[in-house]
C-alpha cells in the first residue's frame, strides 16, 4: 500500500517551516545581528591620549610609543603571555582579521601588546608568542612601575600581581581591553573581551576614515 | 560540581577532572530501563548471537554517550572546540539513537500497540517524510549560532539542546529500525533513498561553518586555549559533521542494502 495522503499534507507545514530556516541562512543579516556601518566597540565619552611611554620591543631596540606609531591606528594591549583567557583571545580575533583587511588598511595600523609580566615575558617568548599569531603583532616589555604609571594617567586598572594556588604560576591582573588610538593619538573607542572578528571587521576601517 | 557540561566563556581549560553527575545519572537511568524493558518480554525467539547483538549495542550506545558528554569531551565541546561539539552530535543524535532502538529486540515496541492512540501519534511522527523534516529541521535549529550561543552557557539550555539531538535521532531512525507501527509501504529502496538523501543533503549550518568569513559561534571564537583558530576549527566542525553523517548513513545503507539481498535470496523462486 502506498503512503497515506494525510501525513504528507500535514507535512506541509513542517516543509515551510525548513524552507523559512534555510532561507534564514542567506538573507544577508549579520550572525550577531549588530547593525553594519556604526562602530561596535564601546566609545568612551572621554578620549584617551597616547601615554608617553619609551619601552623596548623583542629585538632589545628602545620603542617610543608616540613617535613610533605617530600617524598610524593603533590598537594596544596590555597582557602577557602566560595569561590563560583574555589575552590569546583577543589576539587570536585580531589575528584572524589580519590577513582579511585591504591592504591600505592593514599598512595604516600596528597591533601592540604591551607586556605586564617582563619577569616571565622575556624578549625570546614574547616574540615565539606574538608570531604564533601574526608576525607583525609588536611585542613591548618596559618597567612595571613605568607601565603602572602609564596605566594610571590613563585612568584603567593597574597591574596586580596574584599568587598562584597550590605552588601555581602567578596571575597577572591587567586591563582587559584593547584600546583603540586613532591617527591623531587619541583612544576613543575601546574593545573589552567578547570583541569578535565580525566587529573588527566593521570598525578598523571606521577607525581609519575618522581623524585621518 | 557541574550536572552538565556548558559553556564557560572566558574560564581557560584545566585538565582536572570535573564529575558531571548529570550525565552518570542518565546513564543510570537508562541501563536500569533497558534491564527493566528487557525483563518484561520474552526475546527467546531471537537467536542468541541476535541476543548478544542487541546487548553490544546498548553497552556501545552507552559508552558512546558517556564518552562525548562526560569529561573531558563534554567541557571541550561545549565551550573550546567546534569540531569536538560535531563528533558529540554524531554520537548523540545520530549514532546512539540508531544503537538504542536496535537495541530492543522487536518484542519490546509491541505494548505500544496497546495503546492506539500513542501507536497513531508514533505512527504521523516517525513516518518516513515527517521523520525526514522533524530530523532535518531539528539540526539546523540545534545547530543555529543564535540557539547555540543562547543555549550552551547554561547547564539547562546545554542539556535541552542534547536532548534535541537523542530525540531527533530516535525519530530519525524509527521508521527504519522499529516494527511499530508497520509499514509495508517502506520498502529497502525507499529506506535506501532517505538515508542517502539525508548523507546528500546540505543543511544550512553546514553551509554556515564551512563558508563563512568569520566564526559564526561567539562560544567558541571567545574560548581561550585549547582553542586556537576558531574559524579554522569551525571549517573542521562543517567537515565532521558532513563526513561523519554521510559515513553513518551510508552504514545504514549497506546493512539495508545486505539485509534486502538477504531476502531476495531466502524467497523461493517462482515459477
Amino acid at each position: 500500500m502506498s503512503y497515506q495522503i494525510k501525513p504528507l499534507l500535514k507535512l506541509h507545514s513542517l516543509a515551510c517551516a525548513s524552507v523559512l530556516i534555510s532561507s534564514l541562512s542567506s538573507c544577508g543579516i549579520p550572525a550577531d545581528g549588530d547593525s553594519v556601518g556604526e562602530l561596535r566597540g564601546t566609545v568612551m565619552e572621554v578620549p584617551i591620549l597616547k601615554p608617553d611611554l619609551v619601552l623596548t620591543d623583542t629585538e632589545g631596540n628602545f620603542y617610543d610609543l608616540r613617535a613610533e606609531t605617530d600617524g598610524y591606528l593603533s590598537l594596544v594591549f596590555f597582557g602577557y603571555t602566560n595569561c590563560p583567557d583574555v589575552c590569546p583571545v583577543h589576539m587570536a580575533t585580531l589575528a584572524g582579521v589580519f590577513d582579511e583587511l585591504a591592504p591600505e588598511v592593514r599598512d595604516a595600523m600596528k597591533v601592540i601588546f604591551v607586556s605586564t609580566d617582563p619577569e616571565r615575558d622575556t624578549p625570546d617568548r614574547l616574540r615565539q608568542w606574538l608570531g604564533a599569531y601574526h608576525p607583525s603583532f609588536l611585542g613591548l616589555r618596559g618597567e612595571v612601575e613605568a607601565i603602572n604609571a602609564a596605566l594610571a594617567e590613563m585612568k584603567l586598572p593597574g597591574i596586580a600581581v596574584v599568587p598562584g594556588e597550590h605552588g601555581s604560576e602567578p596571575i597577572i591582573g591587567h586591563p582587559s581591553a584593547v584600546l583603540a588610538f586613532g591617527r591623531d593619538g587619541l583612544a576613543r573607542v575601546r574593545y573589552p573581551f567578547g570583541v569578535r572578528r565580525a566587529d573588527w571587521i566593521n570598525d578598523l576601517p571606521l577607525l581609519l576614515g575618522e581623524n585621518s | 560540581m557541574n550536572w552538565w557540561c556548558f559553556a564557560q566563556p572566558g574560564t581557560a581549560w584545566t585538565w582536572q577532572w570535573q564529575p558531571l553527575m548529570g550525565v552518570w545519572l542518565v546513564m543510570v537511568l537508562l541501563i536500569w530501563v533497558y534491564h527493566r524493558v528487557l525483563s518484561r518480554i520474552d526475546d527467546s525467539y531471537e537467536s542468541s548471537r541476535l541476543r548478544k547483538s542487541r546487548r553490544a549495542a546498548f553497552a556501545l550506545a552507552i559508552f558512546l554517550l558517556w564518552a562525548s558528554l562526560d569529561w573531558p569531551l563534554g567541557p571541550l565541546g561545549a565551550s573550546y572546540l567546534a569540531s569536538v561539539h560535531m563528533v558529540q552530535f554524531l554520537a548523540v543524535g545520530i549514532a546512539a539513537p540508531a544503537l538504542l532502538l536496535l537495541a530492543l529486540p522487536g518484542a519490546a515496541y509491541e505494548p505500544l500497540r496497546r495503546y492506539p492512540r500513542l501507536t497513531k501519534a508514533l505512527s504521523d511522527l516517525t513516518h518516513p517524510v515527517s521523520a525526514f523534516f522533524i530530523f532535518n529541521i531539528m539540526m539546523t535549529a540545534t545547530h543555529w549560532p543564535g540557539v547555540v550561543d543562547l543555549l550552551m552557557p547554561t547547564q539547562l539550555g546545554s542539556f535541552v539542546l542534547d536532548a534535541a539531538w537523542m530525540l531527533g535521532g530516535l525519530i530519525f531512525w524509527w521508521p527504519l529500525i522499529v516494527p511499530v507501527p508497520e509499514r509495508p509501504g517502506f520498502h529497502s529502496l525507499g529506506k535506501i533513498a532517505y538515508l542517502a538523501l539525508n548523507a546528500f543533503l546540505i543543511r544550512p549550518p553546514f553551509a554556515m561553518m564551512i563558508f563563512s568569513a568569520s566564526p559564526i559561534y561567539a562560544i567558541y571564537e571567545l574560548a581561550p586555549p585549547p582553542a586556537q583558530d576558531a574559524l579554522n576549527d569551525q571549517q573542521l566542525a562543517g567537515a565532521v559533521m558532513k563526513i561523519g553523517l554521510a559515513w553513518i548513513m551510508f552504514a545504514g545503507v549497506l546493512v539495508i542494502f545486505r539485509n534486502w539481498m538477504l531476502l531476495e535470496s531466502d524467497r523461493p523462486e517462482s515459477a
